[in-house]
């Protein structure tokens, strides 16, 4: 949530400060010569094929040294660029990247669209899509819907309202977006006061080295591809009516009847949003569950408590075509029927890297087939000068990730520190109401990548809900290894599960086991304290018999099962109110 | 099955002592740690017994009810009052995000009560079953010690039983206490303010600890007029002194009156409220004075002098590791024996006292990295060292990290109120020695932070691990630059 508490990293290296200066000082070149590169063809080609022996690339720091010196013997003439990087995106990753590298001696440019809150081929704007139309305006949004919710808690503890509050969008729309300025505008100072020069416009690779912006060129040593992705709307007759969520987060007013294609994490964020300011809200997705790939009882679990809300969900439906009705209305026709009425059919049917028109193919960067640059692990293209990182290269596109590959990238070209981001045990958080939060394996990939593991999990209802008399209720998941004892996937559903979810990712990238997590002492009365209190696996699954042991509940087994099954998950059993809201008691 | 004994000695001596008793463990006092130990105890195959004061939400010297403090005056019941006030701040930061409200929000105290009063009596329900559930006996009445081995149970009608159990086990908890001033019987305590009829207008709240300022939250949260007087400079001594200037300047900042370094000297009742004097010379007028100066361990009718078992200066049961008093067939957990008096501390030490008494494994609790919370609002938590106690005890020097920074909620809101999160940690070991955070989320935040703590985890190991955004939390994994470099290279190495 940083938002306004940017710290400059006070990483430097000296010794590279100092090469930075010796070196391109020592050819005196006229800036922006795009033909150059063909005169040096000789080092260049000898520039890549000494990266090419070193691939998969092994940094030493003796490589920047033997350039240095091929350029002091002067045996070989030393190519002057007007950047040591140039950063195509100004977005989390790109940002990130142009900083770091700043603070670490290099000369930087990064070039951005004008902003816009609608993305498209000529707008975009410093921040990117995180802090312009993704994490920030999305939470904002939430922030803003939960309250309907928080309505319906406070009357359970006495407050009351003479007239139902009423939702004012336009209000909303203003504050949102006068954030969204005041955020663009710190982007921009932050790269101001790194150093980085930032230049408007439409950035395009012309070669290996050089980057066109609305038709000025700019030579640098090392090129970074950070350009994000956007929605994608897939071709239906009627996809012109629909919205995605750069629209979705701007809308004039509020949609009334609003259908959301789409069962990701976006769908069901914008769900709770549209929901909690009071819209009328059909969700389809196209299978079963919503978020696929998220742990399979957490996905049930964040449908039920969605639908308790009030969000109607159409499974197994996918949509055809969308029609516009003579009164404005929209019908949205899928595979079993037709529905009418609504204003707004919004699609959050994933996104795709924004490699269009960048001049890749011309240079060789190589695609993948969904559009992503390919990159290895220290985030380099098929070309050695060009670099990408964050959603353009569609590894996990997460804004924090981004910011580990651009950080990562700084080091690597900068800092003598060839750095690999590390993928492991990345946490995330959905958005939803109530939130999701999570770090590590789902059950399903625990058991293919262990076999064996215990499952702990906690259903109940939270303090607040007993109060509030409102359905709410919170789930939680321990996966733990069954011969190491390390806890390899944790999951919860409930309020605060991000925030909760932050500490735990700690303690599972750490690789901590189910013992360190029983020995710490809870923070009593929280609902976090339930997952270092889960002292009876729910199941057992083992390899070898590949089916459920049942679990060996030992010496808890028979309170538990007095008060409602040893199956904490068990919705229906008066078990999980024990947990919660009489915590000391709770027999797990 | 049942009659595990843990220490050798006992079991050289065990068929001499073969002696029938009633119960292998008594318990005396149901509340969290009493409970624990008895039906953990009762799991291991123990026959127990416990037995607890009538139910009422005031504690007295005859009133209790099972559940204990935590349940019935305490940990519970705060929590439902401050998520009750919590609401009035939340509603008006609603405002900004488009919400159109009456300009005055209607707010019935008694109703808040009175579901706080039913949710503690299925509580207290909930607990009898769990006992029962468990196969402890429960009784209702007061507990007596009458020797090593022998109790007494003071019934309602006041018939006396007598019981004689192998183990006896002591839970008896604490209650506030009153400052000897004055007029004190016009102040309430906790308890009382828990209950109280109608919300005060005018409150005044006496005393530095959690329980302070969380009473002071609660009541300015629903609307009330609350000055808050303590004796040193900040609440919260104990705490990390920079985090105690932020829980300062945020009840401040939420319309809290602070009386730093001042105490109260007087009470008289007058007909417009009680007269608050100070020993500044101060004097207003309120309608409720609350007493958060401290509890005293329940240990005075026991009997507990005339069987021995030895109490120090505070009147709290002195113990051993394993919780065993000076009388080796009586242990003591929880509040009456004033080490950490947390809910989850207690359980931690009945937890233990079973296993070792009645589960052939010997357990003393832990307490290093207790993590804890003051549900002020915003809350404070913080988990393993202070910065002053980290400099205390650091060989080499120390290092600080500290973010404050504008939760995203407010920058749409329009709060004014930072969140200030601080990581202390060891520089020559890179190990994180300490956590806090003041802040919406705090509690909740730092129970996982705690586990880290717990195992040593590093800075590198938190710096290594990804964000979630957007969140608050993600801020403990992303402080990069130091603030301050302590050097403790004054004190003599003991390392060396």
């Amino acid at each position: 949530m940083a938002t306004t508490s940017f710290t400059a990293p006070k990483l430097s290296s000296p010794t590279f400060q100092t090469l930075c200066r010796n070196f391109p000082l020592s050819l005196p070149i006229p800036k922006t010569l795009s033909s150059f590169s063909f005169h040096l063809s000789p080092f260049l080609s000898r520039f890549h094929l000494h990266h090419h022996h070193y691939h998969p690339p092994r940094f030493h720091p003796r490589r920047l040294f033997a350039v240095r010196a091929e350029s002091e013997n002067g045996a070989e003439p030393i190519r002057h660029y007007d950047f040591d990087l140039f950063t195509i995106g100004a977005g989390s990753g790109g940002v990130r990247a142009s900083r770091f590298a700043a603070n670490f001696g290099a000369s930087v440019a990064v070039c951005e669209l004008p902003f816009s809150t609608i993305s498209s081929e000529t707008t975009g704007g410093v921040g990117g899509t995180c802090v312009l139309r993704g994490c920030v305006p999305k939470k904002l949004m939430v922030y803003a819907s939960k309250y309907s919710h928080e309505f319906d808690e406070s009357n359970g503890f006495g407050w009351k309202y003479d007239t139902e509050p009423k939702h004012d969008w336009s209000t909303l729309m203003a504050n949102k977006n006068a954030e969204l300025q005041r955020l663009t505008g710190i982007y921009k100072n932050i790269l101001n006061k790194a150093g980085v020069t930032l230049i408007e416009g439409r950035g395009k690779i012309v070669d290996p080295h050089t980057v066109d912006v609305d038709g000025k060129l700019y030579t640098a040593r090392n090129i970074l591809i950070s350009v994000g992705g956007r929605p994608f709307i897939p071709d239906i007759p009627g996809r012109e009516y629909a919205i995605d969520s750069d629209a979705a987060l701007d809308l004039p007013s509020k949609p009334e009847k609003v259908a959301i294609v789409g069962g990701g994490y976006i769908a069901l964020e914008f769900a709770g949003i549209f929901n909690g300011l009071t819209s009328e809200v059909h969700v389809f997705i196209r299978q079963k569950k919503v978020l696929r790939g998220f742990d399979e009882e957490i996905r049930d679990f964040v449908g039920e408590q969605m639908a308790l809300r009030g969000i109607q969900f159409h499974t197994e439906e996918s949509p055809q075509a969308i029609v516009k009705s003579a009164d404005g209305s929209l019908s949205l026709k899928t595979n079993k029927g037709t529905i009418e009425g609504f204003s707004h059919i919004m699609f959050a049917t994933g996104r795709r890297p924004n490699t269009k028109n960048l001049g890749l193919e011309s240079v060789g960067v190589k695609i993948n087939k969904n559009g992503a640059i390919e990159v290895d692990e220290y985030s380099r293209t098929t070309v050695p000068s060009i670099w990408a990182v964050g959603d353009v290269t569609d590894r996990i596109n997460l804004t924090p990730v981004a910011l580990m590959e651009g950080a990562a990238l700084a080091k690597t070209l900068f800092q003598n520190e060839p750095t690999k981001p590390d993928y492991r045990a990345v946490p995330s958080a959905v958005f939803s109401q109530p939130p999701i939060g999570q770090v590590g394996l789902t059950e399903e990939q625990a058991i293919k990548e262990y076999g064996d593991i215990d499952v702990y999990t906690a259903n109940f209802r939270p303090l607040k809900a007993t109060l509030s008399g409102l359905p709410d209720r919170v789930f939680m998941k321990l996966i733990v290894c069954a011969k190491t004892n390390k806890v390899i996937g944790l999951h919860m559903c409930g309020e605060d599960s991000a925030e909760i979810a932050q500490g735990f990712a700690v303690a599972v990238k750490a690789g901590l086991t189910k013992a360190d997590f029983d020995a710490t002492v809870g923070i009593h009365p929280t609902s976090a304290e339930e997952f270092v209190t889960m002292r009876s696996p729910t199941r057992k699954i083992r390899q070898s018999s590949e089916s459920q042991v049942d679990a060996d509940c030992n010496l808890y087994y028979d309170a538990n099962k007095l008060v409602g099954g040893k199956n904490g998950s068990d919705t229906k059993f008066p078990l999980c109110i024990l947990v919660k809201t009489c915590m000391p008691c709770h027999t797990s | 099955m049942a009659r595990k004994m843990l220490v050798d000695e006992e079991m050289n001596q065990t068929n001499q002592e073969e002696a029938y008793y009633d119960f292998d463990l008594f318990v005396i006092g149901a509340g969290s740690g009493g409970v624990r130990a008895a039906r953990f105890s009762a799991n291991y195959g123990a026959k127990v017994g416990i037995c607890e004061l009538p139910f009422h939400p005031i504690s007295s010297e005859v009133i209790g009810g099972v559940g204990g403090t935590c349940v019935i005056r305490g940990c519970v019941p705060k929590k439902i009052l401050v998520y009750g006030a919590a609401f009035g701040s939340e509603l008006e930061d609603a405002r900004n995000y488009g919400w159109d409200l009456n300009e005055k929000l209607d707010f019935n105290w008694k109703k808040l009560l009175h579901k706080k009063t039913d949710e503690i009596i299925r509580l207290n329900g909930i607990y009898k079953r769990l006992l029962s559930n468990a196969g402890v006996k429960l009784f209702e009445g007061e507990g007596k010690i009458v020797g090593p081995n022998e109790v007494e149970v003071t019934q309602l009608d006041g018939t006396k039983l007598s019981y004689s159990a192998k183990h006896i086990l002591i839970a008896t908890g604490s209650r506030a206490h009153r400052p000897p001033i004055p007029g004190q019987e016009l102040g309430i305590t906790s308890d009382e303010a828990l209950s109280l009829e109608d919300l005060p207008k005018h409150a005044v709240v006496f005393g530095g600890g959690y329980i302070a300022v969380e009473f002071a939250s609660i009541w300015r949260g629903l609307g009330a007029n609350v000055d808050l007087f303590f004796r040193k400079e900040l609440p919260l001594r104990g705490f990390d002194d920079e985090m105690r200037a932020v829980v300062a300047r945020n009840l401040e900042g939420r319309g809290i009156n602070l009386h730093p370094q001042t105490n109260l000297t007087e009470l008289i009742k007058t007909d417009n409220g009680i007269k608050v004097t100070t020993d500044h010379g101060e004097e207003l007028i309120a309608d409720v004075v609350l007493f958060a100066t401290g509890r005293l361990p329940n240990s005075k009718r026991l009997n507990l002098e005339a069987v021995g078992v030895e109490l120090d200066n505070t009147g709290a049961v002195k113990v051993d590791e394993y919780s065993r008093t000076s009388i080796p067939s009586i242990w003591a957990v929880g509040d009456v024996t004033n080490r950490m008096n947390l809910t989850p501390v207690a359980l931690m030490e009945g937890t233990c006292f079973a296993k070792t008494v009645f589960g052939k494994e010997p357990s003393k609790p832990d307490y290093s990295h207790v993590p804890c919370a003051v549900f002020s609002i915003p809350p404070l938590s913080v988990v393993g060292l202070s910065e002053e106690q980290a400099i205390e005890q650091a060989n080499g020097d120390v290092l600080v990290f500290t973010s404050t920074f504008n939760p995203m909620k407010n920058t749409v809101s329009g709060r004014q109120e930072k969140t200030v999160m601080k990581l202390v940690v060891d520089a020559e070991t890179d190990k994180v020695l300490g956590a806090s955070m003041c802040g919406p989320d705090a509690p909740e935040i730092m129970q996982g932070i705690a586990v880290a703590l717990k195992c040593g985890a590093t800075k590198a190991q938190f710096d290594s691990t990804v964000g979630i955004h957007p969140s608050a939390a993600e801020e403990f994994v992303t402080m990069r630059s130091v603030s301050r470099r302590i050097t403790c290279s004054g004190k003599p190495k003991t390392n060396l």
